[in-house]
């Protein structure tokens, strides 16, 4: 039997409140807030960022597989899996796989990886799942969706903070919602249908059908964590499903971030491991195209990780946008700035990319100075190829800084709105480094202040998406 | 063993074209002004006479190879070697005119210099990205710059008031000189109160884009004096010193020093034999690309202790009347920096300042002068001393 490891999430800083849609762009206000990702963040860097919260303490290099579920990856053709393997360091003869064209995508990973463990040919499999769909302006998806990204360790029953004990599904090829090759925004034959014929539907028969298979009745699951496209499908779904909704039902969030497409369900999921106690089970369903049901039990050692992970604390860390029209930017459903010089080098990208996006300096093994970049020669002593590579600390204080205003053709341009603060940091272990900044106000900078490092997109010159690593306030 | 080249180089002509915004103009007439004027007051024709050439240009679009003067100046058939050192190219291209004169492989050589920044087909400072990394962070030059200005802020308390100092002094100056691009004085408010550039170098921290082109004619001294007479400036020394192109990854990385300066400086005075800059020296022009690093090449340079180089401004050490003037004729400040040409032109300013025949401010009984660029940029280092053939240390 396979079981979880641990857990991870990750919510973007940003939040538009849903008043502000309404007043801005005329369509009915839902009520609290949606998360929005940044300008240069995508599912696979949040995805990143939920991985490297779950494996915080785990050797990457004991995984031998990495799913990533999302239907908004950033490439239609490329695997995003392999890039965030590279990220987090995993190796290199790992399994690396996208799971995508449905919401369903991040419990059939989550399958998959523990099919894979069970027949033991993996041992331990991260399983991360991201969103950051676009939206119509105006249409209730803009303001029922929101970003964010959730990751998942499954590995073998004896190690588990939780037991997966057995899955269920049903496959229901509804209308809609669908997104065509051609098509930007998500399509939606008449919501009425979807919900009413298939939420409301294929969640309880998969969970029913889950809850038989193992003799067990809806009573005696502590925590249900449902997929829901909105706010009121939740009590319809408790009341077909017979539970409590105010105790058994895991808060859907749609107040606090939204509904965060393939993670949604899983990072109830996350919540709920939060806090249950030893022996309480969980069932977690999806939904997409038909149902996925999970049955999970947690273990004695589900105490012992709890405060391990940032997880759902990501959702109290937050800033609001100041407009609707900063949201559109973000977004990108408006286009600002500056065209970009059309050419970077993604030969040299490649070469570097070993130490670049898992982030290894490196040691001179003559005279000790722990560097970054990575290069033969070391610039202290002057050493030639003889260093280790050493990952660097993602944490550190501002040694230096600058507020760029120099937007224009040829600079890098931040969000096309705000000038690029640069940062000198002194890690934690030494290192020095210089990066730009994201996700803040210019006020909140100053010299001494501690400071994160985080994985975002750097540009798309030479129409390529240039990956690496920015800094951010600290996300308490 | 090494020899100093102290005295072994003469300059006898100079031409420095207005700098500014030449759209009517292209690379090649502004070279054919710097460098005809140069020879006319060398008294040299420029194709039966020169033998050899070095053109300084930092941009590709500026001209490459030697075709970047040949072509324009129809010098067909000498050689001629296209320089470039970021800021230093000037300088460095006069370093190797000076080398192949002191060789004995040429005897009447030009080094000139050029820019014509507007007609790169776009705005703003032309940033390549593709000779950097595609990855790791970097910028224009006034966002090197700002940090180091934040590190003297919080080392020795200096606040934005004494960048701008900088700025009115050198536009004082500037105003004079017929050849600067910006001939205006201007206040404290005005460069307090000016657009942000990157924090906290304003508009007026910063040196602006300009065109222009300079060139100088180099013998030595025995073919000066059958020449031009007496009329011509001797070099004392010129060096130049290359540091990491990526200074704030360099562990231990202060921002209170440029160490290409220093070395630069150090090695410029012993080639001199000057060990009491402040006092032997009469004048000099610094790379005042931004205000904060005029400020700390006074330091680098060791015309005060580290930390006072605000008090030196202050007690008006290095205004038009003070012990040691810096940049009499505005600086980059007001001359803007066209990089190919700004080592030249300042090292055709030094000689015309010896000479007493300053375009705009002179320099009282000047002597002896220094020249100093700092690029790359913060990597590449160049200090070039030029005086009267009689001055000694």
């Amino acid at each position: 039997m396979a079981g979880i490891l641990s857990y991870g999430a990750y919510i973007p800083t940003w939040r538009i409140s849903r008043d502000e849609i309404s007043r801005s762009i005329g369509s009915a206000s839902m009520g609290g807030e949606r998360a929005v990702a940044s300008w240069d963040e995508d599912s696979l860097t949040m995805g990143v960022e939920a991985g490297l919260d779950c494996i915080s303490i785990t050797d990457p290099k004991e995984i031998d597989g990495l799913y990533f579920a999302t239907v908004s990856s950033p490439y239609k053709e490329k695997q995003a899996a392999s890039l965030i393997a590279s990220a987090l360091d995993l190796r290199k003869d790992v399994y690396t796989s996208d799971f995508t064209g449905s919401l369903r995508a991040g419990t059939l990973a989550v399958k998959a990886a523990s099919d894979a463990i069970k027949a033991g040919t993996m041992k331990k499999v991260l399983v991360i799942a991201a969103d950051a769909r676009r939206a119509a302006p105006r249409s209730d998806a803009e303001q029922t969706y929101g970003d964010g990204a959730v990751a998942l360790l499954i590995g073998r029953k004896e190690e588990a903070i939780a037991e997966i004990e057995g899955f269920s599904t049903i496959v229901d090829p509804i209308p809609g919602p669908w997104r065509r090759e051609e098509d930007t925004y998500p399509k939606v034959f008449d919501v009425r249908i979807d919900t009413r014929f298939g939420v409301l539907q294929d969640i309880p028969q998969a969970v029913n059908s889950l809850l038989a298979k193992h003799d067990i009745q809806a009573k005696d699951i502590s925590k249900f964590a449902l997929y829901a496209p909105e706010a009121r499908s939740p009590r319809a779904l408790a009341g077909s499903l017979q539970i409590d909704p105010k105790i058994q039902m895991q808060e859907l969030l749609f107040r606090e971030t939204g509904i965060t497409g393939t993670a949604h369900c899983l990072l109830l999921l996350v919540a709920a491991l939060e806090m249950v106690k030893p022996s309480e089970r969980i069932v977690c369903a999806s939904y997409g195209e038909g149902s996925d049901a999970i049955l999970i039990k947690a273990t004695e050692k589900i105490e012992q990780e709890k405060g391990k992970h940032r997880g759902t604390k990501y959702i109290l860390s937050k800033k609001m946008l100041p407009s609707y029209g900063r949201f559109l930017s973000y977004k990108k459903e408006i286009e600002i700035g500056w065209p970009e010089w059309e050419r970077s080098s993604v030969a040299k990208y490649w070469r570097d990319e070993d130490w670049l996006l898992p982030l290894y300096g490196m040691k001179c093994k003559k005279c000790g100075t722990l560097q970054y970049p990575v290069r033969r020669i070391c610039t202290i002593c002057n050493e030639k190829d003889n260093h280790e590579k050493v990952k660097l600390a993602r944490k550190g204080k501002v040694f230096t800084y600058t507020h760029d205003y120099l937007l224009g053709p040829g600079n890098l341009p931040s969000d096309g709105i705000n000038p690029t603060t640069r940062l000198l940091i002194e890690l934690e272990d030494g290192c020095r480094i210089w990066l730009e900044m994201t996700d803040h106000e210019v006020e909140e900078v100053d010299v001494g202040i501690p400071v994160e490092l985080t994985f975002r997109l750097l540009h798309q010159k030479s129409d390529f998406r240039f990956y690496g690593w920015r800094a951010r306030s600290l996300r308490q | 063993m090494p020899e100093s080249i102290r005295d072994k180089v003469a300059i006898i002509g100079t031409g420095v074209t207005k700098f500014g915004e030449h759209w009517e103009e292209d690379v090649g007439d502004m070279l054919i002004e710097a460098v005809h004027d140069a020879c006319k007051e060398a008294n040299v024709d420029l194709m039966k006479d020169t033998d050899a050439a070095w053109v300084s240009t930092l941009y590709d679009f500026s001209g490459m190879s030697g075709w970047a003067m040949v072509e324009p100046l129809g010098f067909y058939g000498k050689p001629v070697t296209r320089v470039e050192n970021q800021c230093a190219s000037g300088m460095d291209a006069v370093r190797n005119a000076a080398y192949a004169l002191i060789a004995n492989k040429y005897d009447i050589v030009i080094a000139c210099g050029v820019e014509k920044v507007f007609d790169q087909g776009g705005r703003g400072l032309s940033q390549d990205i593709l000779y950097w990394h595609p990855s790791l962070a970097w910028q224009a030059a006034p966002a090197y710059f700002a940090p180091c200005a934040i590190r003297a802020f919080k080392e020795w308390g200096w606040g934005r008031k004494d960048l701008a100092r900088v700025a009115v002094k050198n536009h004082q100056n500037g105003a004079k000189h017929p050849k600067a691009h910006f001939r205006r004085e201007i206040t404290m408010e005005t460069v307090l109160n000016a657009p942000m550039i990157s924090y906290p170098l304003t508009l007026f921290d910063c040196c602006a884009l300009s065109e222009g082109a300079a060139a100088i004619v180099l013998t030595r001294p025995d073919i000066a004096k059958r020449l031009v007479g007496d009329k011509y400036a001797t070099i004392k020394a010129l060096s130049l010193t290359v540091e990491t192109q990526w200074p704030f990854f360099r562990p231990g990385w202060t921002g209170l020093s440029f160490p290409a300066t220093v070395k630069a400086a150090e090695d410029a005075y012993e080639e001199a034999g000057i060990t009491e800059p402040l006092k032997e020296l009469d004048f000099g022009v610094v790379h005042d690309c931004f205000t904060i690093t005029e400020l700390m090449t006074y330091q680098d340079m060791k015309l005060c202790k580290t930390g006072e180089a605000t008090e030196l401004i202050k007690a008006g050490v290095t205004a038009i009347d003070g012990e040691l003037p810096i940049n009499p004729d505005g600086g980059l400040k007001c001359f803007g920096h066209p990089v190919g040409a700004t080592g030249v032109r300042m090292i055709a300013e030094l000689s015309k300042q010896v000479l007493g025949r300053a375009e705009g401010c002179q320099v009282k009984d000047a002597k002896v002068g220094f020249a100093h660029n700092l690029g790359g940029p913060q990597a590449i280092a160049s200090v070039a001393i030029v005086g009267t053939p009689d001055w000694k240390p």
